[in-house]
């Protein structure tokens, strides 16, 4: 049966390939050359090259990798490009992978570009660009910057964050990006936006309907027994749970969100009605 | 017990291994260096609720005399770090992570999620620098995410033979050792165990091996495993779903518990580190520590392999050689699976159209009689001539 459905593959499958491969030229970085063959990797074969690493990007939907290895002297500059299932999944796994203490810049969707290193998300494709100098302590970081600006103009795709991302309230936030299963360690929050603030965590979550959030909100009020009823979004509850905290989770429309990891459940519920009203 | 013949082809072809099985029934405490013991400990959920007890199960990881539970804990992927604070209430005692995972936030959560707890846990990490200068500032930057003095195992990451291990990276595992940054040193290996792992024994310096290791994989993976252990390393389990977590592989009710289960009841293996993402997941993986493995569990581990026998080669090497046209059939087969096992044609074609012009005209319909025999059943000329038709 498989075998009949790869009839149709080949056309879906050699276009998404081919585009990441049209983006990799090492022409974009002045003064570097193409050192060896441009390489694939998919989720098979990922582990040969990320190690137990490759795990953090099939979870946020992997379809694929192509790295490029330019060289200029005793450097080597190293760009990987993956497909992700969505921009949301290439937002995700760049958030994920950046360093919160430094600010995102406006490359593509979000960046981040360090002294020898660099990386980005447009669209469903997240770039990672890592420099090995001679010296470790040759600073890259403006050649890096202008790589990624180069690399972002030619990737189509998405250039903003995911719109879910606006939501969260700003003040003292430190970081957001998408966890693609099990938020807050919960299965049945299965794939959501988290905020870290300087205390505690907020979280959004998008069901396909109201009827199946207000069916996971059940789900969710019996794992917690301590719980009360709280007045935020069309239902709600809060409690001080050991692992979470002072939690509320409340439900709009289709939409679960809450806070979790703030010193009482009132704390929570207070932060999770602001949160309610920024949600459409 | 069910008979072997319930259990189904695989089981006839592997007797050695169906016995070897029956003995982890009977003796589950056996192994070289391990022990086995039970304790039981009042749970809570993550609401605070008491749950039913739990039996956590203890082996000793090697010469290195770490008593280390059966299950550990893989934290690349958690995101939460109130899973890994719960996993170790639960009293699970080895926890792994990486300097490369989550590029360096995953140690930073774990670190802040163990907290006081770090110094009642087995704790390992790995560095993937491939220089001694490198390593050890890994090493240094690890320590600070984790915030602790000393990491109990420091492993060289991902490593698929003795070529990728030079004579600096071993000297930065012994410094490590002598400066007290790393109480044990080790090795993480996906691939190639059967020629890695027998060199690390010889070597003579590496204290533990963490290896991909599970129910579905060829014997000499297991025969290199029992060789370590016999040697007094220690080994530690990862993939022990057989990537059944991930792509429902394993979507039988009770698949991935019993190929849990499969491992850690494994003489030669201490401890495990499957990837958890939530409470649930955790508290389903330790009860994988709760009781051997039954016949259940093997009947449902044997359909699993049954159902992808045919089709999946398990790259054992032994058709090498084989093929009257000289194909190097495994390699084919590996296309193909990345066509029809993971979607990726185009990948598959590619790699496919690499190989030498007369292995990509070669067709297997010009031969009366195949060849080549796969040991483990995979359908090989149907498969290869399936290739042939999609990729040439």
């Amino acid at each position: 049966m498989r075998v009949v459905h790869l009839a149709f593959l080949p056309i879906l499958l050699t276009a998404g390939m081919a585009r990441a491969q049209d983006y990799l030229s090492c022409q974009l970085a002045p003064g570097w050359t193409q050192s060896e063959a441009i390489h694939s990797y998919t989720a098979d074969n990922l582990y040969d090259y990320k190690d137990g690493g490759a795990e953090g990007y099939l979870i946020y939907g992997f379809a694929g990798m192509k790295s490029l290895n330019c060289k200029s002297g005793d450097n080597t500059l190293t760009i990987d490009i993956s497909e992700m299932s969505d921009a949301d999944a290439a937002y995700g796994i760049f958030a994920t992978n950046s360093d919160p203490r430094l600010p995102i810049a406006k490359i593509g969707m979000g960046g981040q570009v360090q002294p020898q290193s660099a990386s980005f998300a447009k669209g469903k494709y997240y770039v990672e660009i890592v420099v090995n100098s001679a010296d470790p302590n040759t600073i890259h970081t403006a050649e890096l910057t202008a790589l990624v600006n180069r690399m972002a103009r030619r990737i189509e795709g998405r250039e903003t964050p995911p719109e879910a991302l606006a939501w969260f309230p700003q003040e003292n936030l430190t970081s957001a990006g998408l966890v693609p299963q099990s938020v807050l360690g919960l299965k049945e929050l299965k794939r959501g936006y988290v905020a870290k603030y300087k205390q505690g965590q907020a979280f959004i979550v998008l069901e396909d309907s109201p009827e199946s959030a207000a069916a996971v909100m059940k789900e969710l009020r019996e794992r917690f027994d301590g719980a009360i009823d709280a007045k935020v979004g069309d239902e709600a509850f809060q409690d001080k749970a050991q692992y979470l905290d002072g939690i509320c989770i409340f439900r709009k429309g289709r939409a679960l969100a809450g806070y979790a990891d703030l010193p009482t459940a009132q704390e929570a519920a207070t932060q999770a009605a602001k949160l309610a009203t920024r949600i459409p | 017990m069910k008979s072997g013949s319930e259990w189904g082809p695989f089981m006839n072809a592997k007797t050695s291994r169906r016995d070897f099985l029956s003995a982890g029934l009977m003796l589950p405490v056996v192994g070289a260096g391990s022990s086995l013991g039970l304790m039981n400990l009042s749970a809570q959920t993550p609401a605070g609720n008491t749950a039913s007890p739990l039996k956590l199960s203890y082996k000793t990881l090697g010469k290195t005399g770490l008593k280390v539970t059966s299950v550990g804990m893989g934290c690349m992927i958690t995101s939460d770090p109130s899973v890994v604070t719960h996993a170790a209430d639960l009293g699970i005692t080895y926890f792994d992570t990486a300097r490369g995972y989550q590029h360096g936030n995953n140690e930073r959560m774990v670190g802040a999620a163990l907290g006081s707890k770090r110094k009642q846990v087995v704790l390992s990490t790995k560095t993937e620098a491939r220089d001694k200068a490198g390593s050890l500032a890994q090493l240094d930057t690890s320590l600070s995410e984790l915030k602790t003095d000393f990491v109990d195992i420091w492993y060289l990451h991902g490593k698929s033979s003795p070529a990728d291990i030079h004579d600096d990276m071993i000297e930065a595992l012994q410094l490590a050792k002598q400066q007290g940054k790393a109480r044990f040193v080790g090795v993480s290996t996906h691939s190639n165990q059967p020629q890695l792992i027998p060199w690390m024994v010889q070597k003579g310096v590496f204290d533990v091996v963490l290896s991909a290791f599970n129910f579905s994989m060829d014997p000499a993976v297991e025969q290199a495993i029992d060789a370590a252990a016999k040697a007094g390393m220690g080994v530690v389990a990862m993939k022990v779903m057989a990537g059944g977590s991930r792509n429902q592989k394993l979507a039988q009710p009770g698949a991935l518990l019993a190929a849990l289960k499969w491992v850690t009841n494994h003489p030669s293996v201490a401890t495990t580190v499957p990837s958890m993402t939530d409470m649930d997941q955790l508290e389903q993986n330790v009860k994988a520590m709760e009781g051997p493995l039954t016949a259940d569990d093997h009947k449902i581990l044997a359909a699993h392999l049954e159902q992808i026998r045919p089709l999946y080669c398990r790259m054992c090497g032994k058709c090498e050689g084989t093929c009257a046209q000289g194909l190097p059939v495994a390699d084919v087969l590996r296309f193909l699976t990345y066509a029809d096992g993971y979607g990726e044609f185009a990948l598959g074609r590619e790699r496919y159209l690499q190989m030498a012009s007369e292995h990509v005209s070669a067709r297997c319909g010009d031969c009366a009689e195949c060849t080549v025999q796969c040991p483990y059943g995979v359908q090989v000329s149907r498969r290869m001539a399936c290739a042939q038709e999609l990729f040439a």
